[in-house]
C-alpha cells in the first residue's frame, strides 16, 4: 500500500520550506556581497522543484506491506530500507494531525516498539482513512496472535501441563478466526475515560509550564542590548529622587510576576490544547487515547506492554479530591517529547476515578504503606536547615559584597525555618512502599505526591544503594528499574531511606517475585501452547522451549490443575488480577508453607534456591551457584 | 563473589593522573600567568593524585561480583555502595570492550544491557580478555536458558 497522493505537495513544500528560509538567509546576507536577488529567486524555485522531484520519487519508492506476522516498509530514495516489524513486537500505533494536515485530509503514522529512544517506523502521510485502517488492521492481527494463545489456553484446560497433541491443528482454526475478526474494522470499545469541559478548565488552571522561565531567560540573556534600555540609569533614577535599589527591587518583583502569570498561561494554554476532548477507551488488549484540539493524537497501548502507573497529587489536588494518572510503557512517548513524556495521562480527575480507572488498568490493590524509620526525618530536617543555612549564607554575601545590594533582605529565608520542620515530617509520611500481591508500590515526593506501581514481572534491574550519608543513619535506597519511558529521566520507583536490613530483604523479594511471576506466566503459557508455538507474538508465547530451568519444572510439578485453570484467562486482561493474586498465594503454599507471601518468601527463596543449586550445580560453576545472598 | 583483577587499579590510578595532571596543568598555567608561585598547583595535583590512588585502592576493595542462578550480582561503590541484581531473563545483549589504557596493562570489560533505563549499562572491568569473554558467553548462554520472557 502506498501513502496519499497529497503528501507529494505537503511533503514537498515542508522541506522546500526549510531550504527556502535558509536560502532567503543566505540572501539576505548574499545581496550585501553582490549575489543577485534574481539568482536568490531562481535558488528557492529551484529547491522546491527539486523537493517536489524527490518526494514523487519518494513517494513512489514508499511501500507498506501487511504480511502474516510481520508489518513490512519498503522506502528510500537514495538509500534504500527495508523494514520488518513483529506485530508482538508493537508497542503502540499513534496517529496525529495538525490543523493544515486536517484540511489536506493527512494523517501521520508513529509505529512504537521498545529499545531505542525513537520512533521505529514514521509514516509520513497517509490518508485519514488508511491511517485508521493500519491502526486496527494492526490491532486485529496483534489480537489475532494473543487469541491463538487464548484459543490455545481455553481448548486445553482439560489436559493442562500435559500439553496440546496437535497446536498447529488450533493454531490453524485460530488463524482463520483472527482473519475474521481482522475483517470487522470497528471492535467494540469500552469507555474508560472522558474528561470533562470542567475537568479540562481545572488542568488548565493546575498547570504551570515551569520551562517558560528558562526559556524566556535563554532568549534575553542572547538579546541583553535589547533590553538594558529599558533597565534604568541609575543617573536617570537618581534625577527623579528615587532610591536606585528600591527601584530596581520592584523591577525584580514586576519581571517576576510577570514570569510567573506567563508560565502560567502558557501552562494552561497548553494543557487546554493537549487535552481538548481526552478519551480513553480499552479493548479486549489494549488502551486507546484520543486527544488534542490543534493538532490530534490518538494511539493504542496495548495492556501487556504497560509498563508503570504513577498516581501523582499535590495538597491543593487532595484538598479538593483530585489527582493525576500516568501510563508508561517501553516505547519512545509520541508527539510529547515537548509534554510531560506519558504515553497516556489523564491531567486530572476526581481521585475516585483516578482509581478506579487505574485498578482497571493494573488490576492493583490499595493498601498501607510501610515508611521509612522515623530518625530520618532529623536527616531531612538537617538536610533543609543546611539548605537554608547556605541559601542565607549566599545572599548575606552578596549583600556585604555588591554595593548596589546593601538593603538586600538576606534574612528572608530563615523564615522557611518554621516550614522545614514540617516539610521533613511530610517528606516522611509520604515516603512509602508497599509489596502487593502482584505490583512492587512506591510513593515519594513533599510537594507533588508520586505514587508508582510497576507489576513484578516488570523488573528489570533492582539497585540497592547507599550513600555515604545514609549509611551514617543506616539507611538505603532500593530502586526498581523498568523500560519505562519517563524511568530515563531518572524518575524510577524507588524505595528510599528504609533501613539497611530491609533494603536487603526488600531487593531479594523483588527478585523472588520477579522469578515467580516470570515463572507463573510461563506456566500460563505452557498450558495455553505447547512447546513449539507456531507464531505468537515473540515477547508473549515464545520459547517455553527446551530452556525450562529445573526450579521452574519442580513449580509446575507443584501447581495443581486447578489453579491453571483459573489462569487460562487471557493473563493481559487487569481485571482478572484478582484470580491470578489468589494462584500468587497459592504458589508459595504449593511448596509446603501456609502463611501469605509477605512473610514466608524468603523461606521459599531459600528453599528454591537449595532445589537449584542441588539440581543445577553440574551445569553452572559450583563455585559461585547460591551465593548470591551474601 | 569474585574479586576484579588487582591490575584495574592500575587502570584506574592512571585515568585519575590523568585527571589530575589536566588540572594541575591547568593550574600551573594560571600560577605561570600570573607569575605566582608553583606551589599551590603542584601541591593540588598531589592531592588529586593521592586521592585517586586512594579511591582507587578503596574501590578495588569494594569491587564484587557474581553471577547467580537467576541473576548477575554486583557490588560496588566508595562514596555510595551500590548493589545491582540483574535478572538473567532481562539481558538484552552483551558486550566485552578494551580500552586504550585497559589494553595497557591486559584487561578488559564486560558489558551488560538491558531494556531498563537505569541498569542500561552495567559494566564490570577488570577482567582479563579471556574472563572477559568467558564471562560474556556465559551470560550469553545464561541468558539465552532463561529467555522465554520479552524482556520488557
Amino acid at each position: 500500500m502506498k501513502l496519499a497522493p497529497l503528501s507529494v505537495p505537503y511533503r514537498a513544500l515542508q522541506k522546500a520550506g526549510r531550504l527556502a528560509i535558509s536560502l532567503v538567509f543566505l540572501g539576505s546576507v548574499g545581496t550585501e556581497i553582490g549575489l543577485s536577488r534574481t539568482l536568490v529567486i531562481v535558488g528557492v524555485g529551484g529547491a522546491i522543484a527539486l523537493a517536489l522531484g524527490y518526494e514523487f520519487v519518494y513517494y513512489q519508492r514508499y511501500q507498506y506491506t501487511f504480511t502474516d506476522d510481520t508489518f513490512d516498509i519498503r522506502s528510500g530514495v537514495l538509500s534504500r530500507r527495508e523494514r520488518e516489524i513483529p506485530y508482538g513486537r508493537i508497542q503502540n500505533v499513534d496517529i496525529s494531525r495538525n490543523v493544515v494536515q486536517r484540511l489536506l485530509g493527512l494523517s501521520a503514522i508513529d509505529i512504537e516498539t521498545a529499545g531505542g529512544g525513537s520512533t521505529e517506523a514514521a509514516i509520513r502521510y497517509v490518508t485519514a482513512e488508511a491511517a485508521t485502517t493500519i491502526q486496527n488492521e494492526i490491532r486485529n492481527r496483534k489480537r489475532g496472535d494473543d487469541r491463538r494463545g487464548t484459543v490455545n489456553a481455553a481448548s486445553t484446560t482439560t489436559d493442562t501441563v500435559a500439553g496440546d497433541d496437535n497446536p498447529t491443528a488450533e493454531s490453524d482454526d485460530s488463524e482463520v478466526a483472527a482473519t475474521a475478526a481482522a475483517g470487522s474494522a470497528e471492535p467494540d470499545d469500552e469507555l474508560l475515560f472522558e474528561i470533562s469541559p470542567g475537568e479540562l478548565a481545572l488542568a488548565g488552571v493546575l498547570s504551570f509550564d515551569p520551562r517558560v522561565p528558562g526559556l524566556l531567560f535563554a532568549v534575553f540573556t542572547g538579546s541583553i542590548p535589547f533590553i538594558s534600555p529599558v533597565v534604568p540609569e541609575p543617573d536617570a533614577v537618581a534625577t527623579t529622587g528615587l532610591d536606585p535599589t528600591i527601584v530596581l527591587f520592584a523591577m525584580g518583583v514586576v519581571v517576576l510576576v510577570g514570569l510567573v502569570v506567563l508560565s502560567w498561561v502558557v501552562g494552561a494554554v497548553s494543557a487546554v490544547v493537549n487535552y481538548w476532548g481526552f478519551r480513553l477507551t480499552r479493548s479486549e488488549t489494549e488502551l486507546r487515547y484520543e486527544r488534542g484540539l490543534l493538532q490530534r493524537y490518538s494511539g493504542t497501548i496495548p495492556f501487556a506492554k504497560i509498563q508503570t502507573l504513577t498516581i501523582t497529587d499535590n495538597p491543593l489536588k487532595r484538598r479538593a479530591g483530585y489527582a493525576t494518572l500516568a501510563v508508561e510503557t517501553a516505547g519512545y512517548a509520541p508527539g510529547q517529547a515537548n509534554d510531560r513524556g506519558s504515553e497516556a495521562a489523564v491531567p486530572i480527575a476526581s481521585r475516585d476515578r483516578i482509581k478506579r480507572l487505574a485498578a482497571e488498568i493494573d488490576g492493583c490493590e490499595e493498601g498501607s504503606f510501610d515508611h521509612p524509620p522515623k530518625r530520618i526525618r532529623r536527616r531531612y530536617l538537617a538536610r533543609y536547615l543546611l539548605a537554608l543555612a547556605g541559601l542565607t549564607g549566599l545572599l548575606y554575601a552578596g549583600s556585604v559584597s555588591v554595593t548596589g545590594l546593601a538593603d538586600l533582605p538576606w534574612y528572608l529565608p530563615l523564615a522557611g525555618v518554621v516550614i522545614a520542620p514540617i516539610a521533613a515530617h511530610y517528606k516522611w509520611l509520604h515516603r512509602g512502599y508497599r509489596l502487593g500481591a502482584d505490583h512492587f508500590v512506591t510513593r515519594n515526593g513533599v510537594w507533588n505526591r508520586e505514587t508508582k506501581r510497576v507489576a513484578y514481572h516488570r523488573l528489570q534491574t533492582v539497585i540497592d544503594s547507599r550513600t555515604i550519608f545514609q549509611r551514617r543513619w543506616r539507611v538505603a535506597t532500593v530502586i526498581a528499574d523498568t523500560a519505562g519511558s519517563l524511568s530515563l529521566l531518572g524518575n524510577d520507583a524507588a524505595a528510599v531511606d528504609i533501613e539497611t536490613d530491609d533494603a536487603i530483604a526488600l531487593r531479594d523479594d523483588l527478585r523472588d517475585r520477579l522469578q515467580e511471576s516470570l515463572a507463573e506466566r510461563r506456566q500460563e503459557r505452557a498450558a495455553g501452547s505447547s512447546t513449539q508455538i507456531i507464531e505468537g507474538p515473540a515477547d508473549e508465547l515464545s520459547a517455553v522451549e527446551e530452556a525450562e530451568s529445573v526450579d521452574d519444572d519442580s513449580e509446575t510439578a507443584a501447581v495443581n490443575d486447578e489453579e491453571l485453570s483459573t489462569l487460562d484467562d487471557d493473563e493481559i486482561s487487569a481485571v482478572d488480577d484478582d484470580e491470578i493474586s489468589t494462584v500468587d498465594n497459592e504458589g508459595p503454599a504449593a511448596a509446603g508453607k501456609e502463611e501469605p507471601v509477605a512473610i514466608d518468601d524468603d523461606e521459599t527463596a531459600a528453599t528454591d534456591d537449595d532445589e537449584t543449586t542441588a539440581g543445577d550445580n553440574s551445569e553452572t560453576q559450583p563455585a559461585e551457584n547460591g551465593s548470591t545472598d551474601e | 563473589m569474585n574479586a576484579l583483577n588487582p591490575r584495574i587499579r592500575v587502570v584506574w590510578v592512571v585515568r585519575s593522573l590523568i585527571g589530575a595532571l589536566v588540572l594541575g596543568g591547568a593550574a600551573g598555567g594560571i600560577a605561570v600567568y600570573r607569575s605566582a608561585s608553583l606551589t599551590i598547583p603542584v601541591g593540588l595535583t598531589a592531592l588529586f593524585v593521592g586521592l585517586g590512588i586512594g579511591h582507587a585502592v578503596l574501590r578495588y576493595r569494594s569491587w564484587q561480583y557474581v553471577v547467580g542462578d537467576d541473576a548477575l550480582y554486583l557490588e560496588r561503590g566508595v562514596l555510595t555502595q551500590v548493589r545491582t541484581e540483574v535478572p538473567l531473563v532481562r539481558i538484552q545483549h552483551v558486550d566485552s570492550r578494551r580500552s586504550a589504557v585497559e589494553r595497557l596493562v591486559g584487561l578488559a570489560s564486560t558489558v551488560v544491557y538491558t531494556a531498563g533505563s537505569r541498569g542500561a549499562d552495567v559494566t564490570i572491568p577488570g577482567l582479563t580478555p579471556d574472563d572477559a569473554s568467558d564471562l560474556r558467553q556465559r551470560l550469553k548462554g545464561l541468558a539465552i536458558d532463561a529467555d522465554g520472557e520479552d524482556a520488557v
